[in-house]
């Protein structure tokens, strides 16, 4: 939602001002001393700098207008029309076009009087340039004194407009000059309007608020209206059709049938045909007012025929005043039939004097445009996502279980007095004013903080009463203890009870059978273990029950497993590098294993070995021991080739023909190096030692700047 | 009967007091305004407290409590505890409870009957719930918050969580705690109901931001000064909609 406030704007100086500002401030933030002797760079740069910061003054001063004043473009209809109307739409965009325009200028004067800065020759020079720049900004200046003073006036009226939102519910109030609507205004808000006998006493929009329905609503009071064409309205009557024409509001067109304001009645009701076209989709009431001059019984033929040809009065349809017994739709029907030379109007009588009628008026108008703006909510998208918000969630019974509220009977006695009394109200007076009274407004009687008389308990002295007698807020402490209830002497109340005694918590101790309660809790917790270790148990026991010969087999095999596992853990931590099994070549337990039970079954040694490997090999016999017999002799030949052509390999890739190659030009180096470390005096490539730390030469004599390193 | 105030400048009344059927507890303040508030309204009733928690004057979050007793949180201390037990009736069990999640009024919403616990909450706390404030005990989240606290509200008579929930949401928790539910906000669109207000079976109270159309719609889902729950449905139907997305 856009709220327009347009008294942030800050206020626009006269021209004059504007260069006495910009003009002292660039004296008082730049440096004032200057001198012949200096040199021209910086003489040059102290009178640029001066140009430059009073450029940058001005521009910033000007953008600060610029952005202030609203755009035509940007405002809401209805504002920019206002505008329009009220301060002539070309003269405003003019002087605003104007600054703008100033404002580009002295950007150009000064970025000449820079570029010829920078070729003065002298003090003088620069000087006389710096004079001339400003001289030239605060000329250019001077010459929108005019455009100025014309957007300090416009700010100064725009900062009094009323804040009206032109998105919210809205009654707008119209009519001819003196039939009344003012004083509708006034007794319906707050808003004080002014009302005097004579027309054009109101001269501009005024705005107050009202609740109905829960919701805060907005009324408009506009200046009367004369019946004439549009180009020969003045100002004031422009206002009022700015708002007829551009906010979505409910309009209450007031009409005076007893001629006391002045002009005809055929004169009030051809202006009413004649609006017809800015009254298109919204709601409109037409409303005769001033029933209090008894207009009805002296009407002349033609009048009442006139009033007949608008329609009949739906004031009785509406019965006194009920808000709930409204029916829109028939208001809605009643409206729409009406010929075509008139707008869709609903016709009301009423009177602001004597507030006969006033409650229905505004009901008539609210609830109608309340059904328009509603139908089109629920017709655009956005009301989808908040259907969730008008469900009543009603629970579905889970059990047979009652949940009845807990109110007590002193609660529920005032509450039964209090319907009682509403009954009696409803029932004794018939005035539908107060009856129809907004809901919210007896809601604020309830509203706290209004001090004691209104206190709903009345008699009772409250804390905040005491509070004021006793020294008010920030003196006063509250008696907390006063609150006690329910102890076996009310003077125990103020007993000093310590935090702590003897270095023992007191709250430790406050139960006098707190030991006992404690060793309950502790057997209990012993018992609770017991059952769980026991649940456990049993848990274990769940498996199959062994017999005593697998028990000892199982018993058995732990204890090798365990024999094994310790001297697995002395083969490991023996002090040497270890070798996998597999590149030992040993044999794995499972081959040893069959080769002793085959030996012992009679098997010879030897086939046993093989059998043994072949198997844990999965080999077929024979070529397993095949394999045995071959691989010493082969061993080693393979072995020489494989490593020679692995030396060869590696030489190749450090770039030699062969590992030959390799080795003697090894030897080369060596001897190459072992001469250039003879002559350097190392003992190797590693040598890093530094014979003199401090050499004198580098350590003596005078030192310039800068030679402390090298010299 | 809904009212409207203010603790010191701030709208969160639910979190400055805890209102139950049996008692209410009021945070001190710099003055006694907001404890007045409390005082005129339901004195003659019942127990009005002043009271810290664990130095904190947010008991409302601090702290969780119905008719039947009153929970607090670890941090609270013995003095404080002593207080609140001399101040409160006999019957009303006060409890502290050893919890993580320390702001119990943020993660426990109870009326007499019901209550729906954070998720996370620890099962012996959710035992405990159980048994000091005789409720049935749910975890549950409201509108994906887990904090059920904050973002809901509900009595004996009825209530209002989150305004994001979706309808099959509000029926499920509805069901689930056998109390009407409707989706609203208070303190002009605050989505945290739990901390906007506090409520019982015949008074709630809410921050001075509270629209008509808000306070409406509490008193009647509330059931507070005989309104009715389906006045939602019809005759406060225009203003909710109205209000909303202009």
């Amino acid at each position: 939602m856009v709220v327009y406030n347009f008294k942030k704007i800050q206020t626009v100086p006269t021209s004059t001002e504007f260069v006495d500002v910009v003009l002292s401030r660039t004296q008082r933030k730049t440096p004032t001393v200057v001198h012949k002797g200096y040199a021209i760079t910086r003489i040059r740069a102290f009178y640029m700098r001066k140009v430059k910061y009073t450029q940058s003054t001005f521009h910033e001063k000007l953008t600060q207008i610029l952005d202030d004043f609203p755009r035509l473009e940007e405002l809401h209809p209805f504002y920019a029309d206002l505008i329009n109307v009220l301060y002539d739409r070309d003269h405003y965009k003019l002087a605003l076009g104007q600054l703008a325009k100033a404002r580009s200028l002295v950007d150009g004067i000064a970025k000449d009087y820079l570029k010829l800065l920078k070729y003065g020759d002298s003090l003088y020079r620069c000087k006389q340039l710096k004079r001339a720049a400003l001289g030239r900004m605060c000329t250019l200046m001077k010459r929108h004194t005019s455009s100025l003073q014309y957007l300090e006036q416009v700010r100064q009226h725009m900062g009094r407009l009323p804040s009206i939102d032109p998105a919210t519910r809205t009654l707008l109030v119209a009519g001819f000059p003196n039939v009344g609507k003012s004083s509708f205004m006034n007794k319906v808000t707050r808003a004080d309007v002014d009302v005097q006998p004579y027309a054009f006493t109101t001269k501009s929009l005024f705005v107050g608020h009202m609740d109905y329905k829960y919701l805060r609503w907005q009324v408009i009071d506009t200046p009367g209206i004369l019946d004439h064409s549009l180009e020969e309205r003045n100002t004031i009557e422009m206002q009022s059709i700015t708002a007829l024409a551009h906010l979505r509001a409910a309009v209450l067109f007031f009409i005076d049938p007893s001629e006391q304001c002045g002009y005809a009645l055929h004169q009030q009701i051809e202006l009413l045909r004649g609006m017809a076209p800015l009254f298109q989709n919204k709601p409109l009431i037409v409303v005769l007012n001033k029933t209090d001059l008894q207009w009805e019984e002296e009407l002349s033929d033609e009048h009442r025929q006139a009033l007949a040809a608008l329609g009949p009065s739906v004031d009785q349809a509406v019965s006194s005043g009920n808000v709930e017994s409204i029916d829109v739709d028939a208001l809605l029907e009643m409206s729409q039939s009406k010929p075509d030379d008139q707008p869709a109007h609903v016709v009301m009588k009423m009177s602001s004097l004597s507030e006969q009628g006033i409650a229905q008026v505004r009901s008539v108008a609210c609830d109608l445009l309340l059904r328009q703006r509603v139908d089109a909510k629920l017709r655009g998208k956005r009301m989808s996502g908040a259907l969730n918000r008008l469900h009543v969630a009603q629970p579905a019974a889970r059990d047979a279980r009652r949940r009845p509220p807990v109110i007590p009977s002193s609660v529920q006695r005032k509450l039964d007095d209090l319907d009682k009394a509403a009954m009696a109200t409803a029932a004794g007076t018939s005035d539908d004013e107060q009856e129809n009274g907004d809901p919210d407004v007896t809601m604020d009687e309830d509203t706290p903080i209004r001090g004691e008389a209104k206190n709903p308990s009345l008699g009772r002295k409250l804390e905040r009463d005491r509070m004021w007698e006793l020294g008010g807020p920030g003196v006063f402490a509250s008696d907390w203890r006063r609150e006690y209830r329910d102890l076996q002497r009310a003077e125990w109340a103020y007993d000093i009870i310590p935090e702590i005694v003897d270095g023992h918590n007191i709250a430790d101790f406050v139960d006098p059978d707190i030991e006992q309660k404690l060793l309950d809790l502790e057997r209990e917790e012993e018992a609770r273990v017991a059952a769980e270790e026991e649940v456990m148990e049993e848990e274990d026991e769940d498996g199959p029950v062994l017999t005593a010969e697998q028990l000892e087999r199982v018993r058995a095999i732990r204890e090798k497993r365990a024999v094994l596992r310790q001297e697995s853990w002395m083969e490991k931590t023996k002090n040497r590098p270890s070798v996998p099994a597999s590149r030992l070549g040993k044999r794995t337990r499972v081959e040893e294993h069959l080769e002793a039970h085959l030996n012992e079954m009679g098997m010879h040694e030897e086939d046993a070995q093989d059998v043994a490997e072949g198997i844990a090999d999965k080999m077929p016999l024979r070529k397993a021991a095949k394999r045995r017999r071959l691989v010493e002799v082969e061993e080693t030949e393979t072995q020489m080739i494989e490593r020679k052509e692995a030396l060869d390999a590696a030489a190749r890739k450090a770039g030699f023909a062969n590992a030959n190659q390799k080795a003697f030009a090894k030897k080369v180096a060596a001897r190459k190096q072992a001469k250039i470390h003879a002559r350097t005096r190392q003992h190797g490539d590693g040598d890093r030692h530094i014979p003199n730390l401090r050499p004198r030469h580098l350590f003596s004599g005078k030192r310039g700047m800068g030679k402390t390193q090298r010299r | 009967m809904a009212v409207r105030c203010q603790f010191e400048n701030s709208n969160e009344v639910g979190v400055f007091s805890l209102l139950t059927n049996r008692y209410c507890i009021v945070a001190p303040g710099g003055s006694e305004n907001f404890y007045s508030v409390f005082e005129a309204e339901l004195a003659d009733h019942i127990p009005v407290v002043h009271a810290s928690i664990a130095g904190c004057r947010i008991v409302g979050r601090m702290a969780v409590g119905n008719k039947n007793g009153l929970l607090l949180p670890s941090t609270c201390s013995d003095q404080e505890m002593l207080h609140i037990k001399n101040a409160l009736p006999d019957d009303v069990v006060v409890q502290r409870i050893e919890e993580r999640l320390s702001a119990l009024g943020n993660c426990i919403a109870s009326n007499d009957y019901v209550a729906l616990i954070h998720t996370d909450l620890d099962r012996e706390s959710e035992e405990l719930v159980a048994d000091v404030l005789g409720v049935e005990v749910f975890r549950h989240s409201i509108a994906g918050e887990a904090l059920v606290g904050s973002y809901c509200k509900f009595t004996n008579q009825g209530g209002i969580v989150h305004p994001m929930a979706n309808v099959e949401h509000q029926d499920e928790l509805s069901s689930l705690l056998q109390v009407p539910l409707v989706a609203a906000t208070v303190n002009r669109g605050s989505e945290v109901v739990g901390a906007g207000m506090v409520a019982n079976d015949w008074a709630a109270f809410c921050g001075l931001d509270t629209t008509s159309t808000e306070m409406s719609v509490i008193e009647s889902v509330f059931k507070l000064r005989s309104a009715k729950q389906s006045a939602i449905l019809g005759d406060l139907r225009t203003s909710i909609i109205d209000s909303l997305a202009t």
